[in-house]
């Protein structure tokens, strides 16, 4: 199977588990002879996004910044795997009809079961009003709509989100399945040819 | 008040009636002669005529509807392509689909499928629900979605398909197995219909083609002794459109068949002459086999500047596709000009053969749209186009009398469907009745 360039693309509050399923995905992707890049939020705004903000302006700059990114791995063959809040459905859009073979993840988990994780300990800071402008407390986010695919991190556990991220990937043909299976062995390739030629086909 | 009990009780459901190359033209004249009273009693006057996309072929209008996208977006052309970067010929497979199946998308919305006999869905995967492949499937087992069903198939005695090779050369063998394969079907219609809960149930009858290849005189020339033959299979075909469609409407309420969709992938008509494409080009000089019996494009020239693949497709011998290419990026427009140019100025007894000739980007969009065809061509009614890889004669006649059309398939649907449409509309309208939406 030929392999093509495409980006995962993962959304969702700050917390849900965007960087842990990214990490996962990205580490079977290699095993499976790809070229993975992960862009991650966090990251990107200590080098490519350095200095912008959380103003709605800066943070659709940090996301078209990523998105524009994952367009040239993409179109170079690369899986670009992006993990970012992303919040606003718009920018999410145009990166996708931006770079075209784009599956997006959306990482979702109740705002009280992510409160009760805190990883980074800003949700406290947040709900005491230290920091202000927090997505998902004080500051929106807009679910996507039609998802390539949807998890579930209070309800579905790590490996159950890998798995489906994985299967989907699979079943839309953007990466060979683990199994051959799908494949073709060429004595069926021959009955193939057979029909075809009875058909008039070839 | 008797509208009242009738009111759906549960979430909507569709079930998809596809009858693989069932004419538009065709349909209606059995409608109305009599042949098939429950397709006239069901469509009516709502009988709708349908372009599909080009090529014209089962694999390519199947993994359309499907997809509900077009080949730019599914990267299906035809039943061959040709693999990367060389001359090797290989056959799309199910795996080979480059877009999410309307099976898939449904899944996501925790609704799940019936499909049984859709072509081009072979090897079978897993899908949100049941799938038995169509054409080309070859192995039961690995026609199966789940797997365990391959062998209750078995038990039922199921068979995906005629034997190709003895139905081209015996029609008595091609009538009787057009009975035994539909009746088959519906064995397995009824087991699948009960096994589990399902939102979308579809059914794929694909004796209509192979008949239509092998006997479309017979079928439209009634002193021709298969003729009779030929009615009493599309009395068969209505007779079971009329019970899928009275279960159906009976379970659901759902008798304006507004969740209830017919098809074809294609339509069809008779064969004049046909038309070699290869042969064509070798005669303009724009291929040659360093051979006289060539087996393969391998054994092209290095300098051809183009091949033709099943049936319209023409790509240019680029350098930047083929090992031993010739043919530079700033060349292919003035290449396929040229040769659009003179292709549909070709006549055969003062009448053109095409009327159209496409660069990929005029018919196709999407991220598959790199590797489509340079040129794909549009031939009319009555010139069937082979790719056969031949030299010699560029028309020429066989033992077939059918040949595929690309604006006469049929469509119905109960439901408000868009004034214009094809073959791509038809998944989102499936999806928008499922979600109880109104287009
Ligand atoms: N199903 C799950 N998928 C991913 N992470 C989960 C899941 N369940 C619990 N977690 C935990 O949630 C936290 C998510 O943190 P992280 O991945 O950094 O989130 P984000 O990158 O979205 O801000 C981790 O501590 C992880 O172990
Ligand atoms: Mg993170």
């Amino acid at each position: 199977m030929e392999m093509k360039g495409f980006t995962i693309w993962f959304t969702g509050l700050s917390g849900s588990g965007k960087t842990t399923l990214a990490r996962v995905v990205e580490e079977i992707l290699r095993e499976r002879g790809m070229q993975v890049e992960v862009l991650d939020g966090d990251v990107v705004r200590t080098n490519l996004s350095k200095g912008l903000g959380f103003s709605k302006e800066d943070r659709d700059t940090n996301i078209k910044r990523i998105g524009f990114v994952c367009h040239l791995l993409s179109r170079n063959g690369v899986v670009a795997i992006a993990s970012a809040i992303s919040p606003y459905r718009d920018v999410r859009d145009s990166n996708r009809r931006m770079i075209g073979r784009f599956v997006e993840v959306y990482v979702k988990c109740p705002l009280d079961v992510l409160v009760k994780r805190d990883v980074k300990g800003m949700y406290a800071k947040a709900l005491a009003g230290e920091i202000k402008g927090f997505t998902g407390v004080d500051d929106p986010y807009e679910e996507p709509l039609n998802p390539e695919v949807l998890v579930e991190t209070d309800k579905e556990s790590e490996e159950a989100c890998v798995q489906k991220i994985i299967r989907t990937l699979e079943l839309m043909g953007y990466i060979p399945g683990a199994d051959a299976s799908g494949e073709t062995s060429e004595e069926e390739e021959e009955k193939i040819r057979q029909r075809l030629r009875d058909l008039g086909y070839i | 008040m008797a509208a009242f009990w009738k009111r759906r009780s549960s979430d909507p459901k569709v079930c998809v009636f596809g009858v693989d190359g069932m004419p538009h033209a065709l349909l209606r004249r059995l409608m109305d002669q009599g042949v098939m009273p429950r397709a006239r009693a069901i469509f009516g006057g709502g009988l709708r005529r349908m372009r599909v996309t080009l090529p014209e072929v089962s694999s390519v209008s199947w993994s359309s509807f499907m997809t509900g996208s077009n080949p730019g977006t599914h990267g299906i052309y035809g039943f061959t392509d040709f693999d990367k970067g060389s001359y090797r010929i290989r056959f799309p497979s199910f795996a080979s689909l480059r877009a999410p199946t309307i099976w898939d998308r449904l899944g996501r919305r925790g609704k799940r499928s019936i499909v049984l006999n859709q072509p081009s869905t072979y090897p079978a995967r897993e899908i949100p629900g049941t799938l038995v492949s169509g054409f080309v499937a070859v192995d039961l087992k690995k026609a199966v979605w789940p797997p365990d069903l391959a062998r209750k198939l078995e038990e039922m005695n199921y068979q995906i398909d005629l034997d190709t090779q003895k139905a081209g050369k015996h029609s008595d063998y091609l009538f009787r197995e057009l009975q035994s394969t539909l009746r088959g079907r519906e064995k397995v219609l009824g087991y699948l219909w009960e096994r589990e809960k399902w939102d979308l149930f579809e059914i794929v009858v694909t004796g209509t083609d192979r008949l239509q290849h092998f006997q479309f005189d017979a079928i439209e020339d009634p002193s021709h002794p298969n003729h009779v033959h030929c009615l009493d299979y599309y009395e068969k075909v209505d007779a079971l459109l009329g019970r899928v469609f009275d279960r159906f409407a009976a379970e659901t309420g759902d008798d304006s068949g507004s969740g209830f969709f017919a098809l074809s992938d294609h339509g069809f008509t008779r064969i004049r002459q046909e038309f070699y494409v290869n042969a064509w080009l070798v005669e303009e000089g724009l291929l040659s086999f360093r051979t006289g019996e060539p087996k393969s494009f391998e054994d092209a020239e290095p300098s051809s500047k183009a091949f033709g693949l099943d049936p319209t497709r023409i790509y240019l011998h680029r350098k930047d596709r083929f090992p031993n290419g010739c043919v530079e990026m700033n060349e292919v427009p003035e290449l396929c000009a040229r040769i659009a140019e003179k292709i549909l100025l070709l006549r055969f007894t003062g009448e053109p053969v095409f009327r159209g000739a496409f660069r990929a980007e005029e018919i196709y969009s999407g991220p598959e749209t790199v590797s489509a065809p340079d040129l794909v061509l549009l031939a009319n009614d009555g010139f069937d186009v082979k790719g056969w890889m031949r030299t010699g004669p560029v028309f020429g006649r066989s033992h077939f009398t059918g040949m595929h059309n690309w604006d006469d398939a049929f469509f119905w649907n109960g439901g408000p469907m868009p004034e214009n449409f094809d073959i791509t509309a038809i998944a989102s309208a499936i999806e928008s009745r499922l979600a109880g939406k109104e287009e």
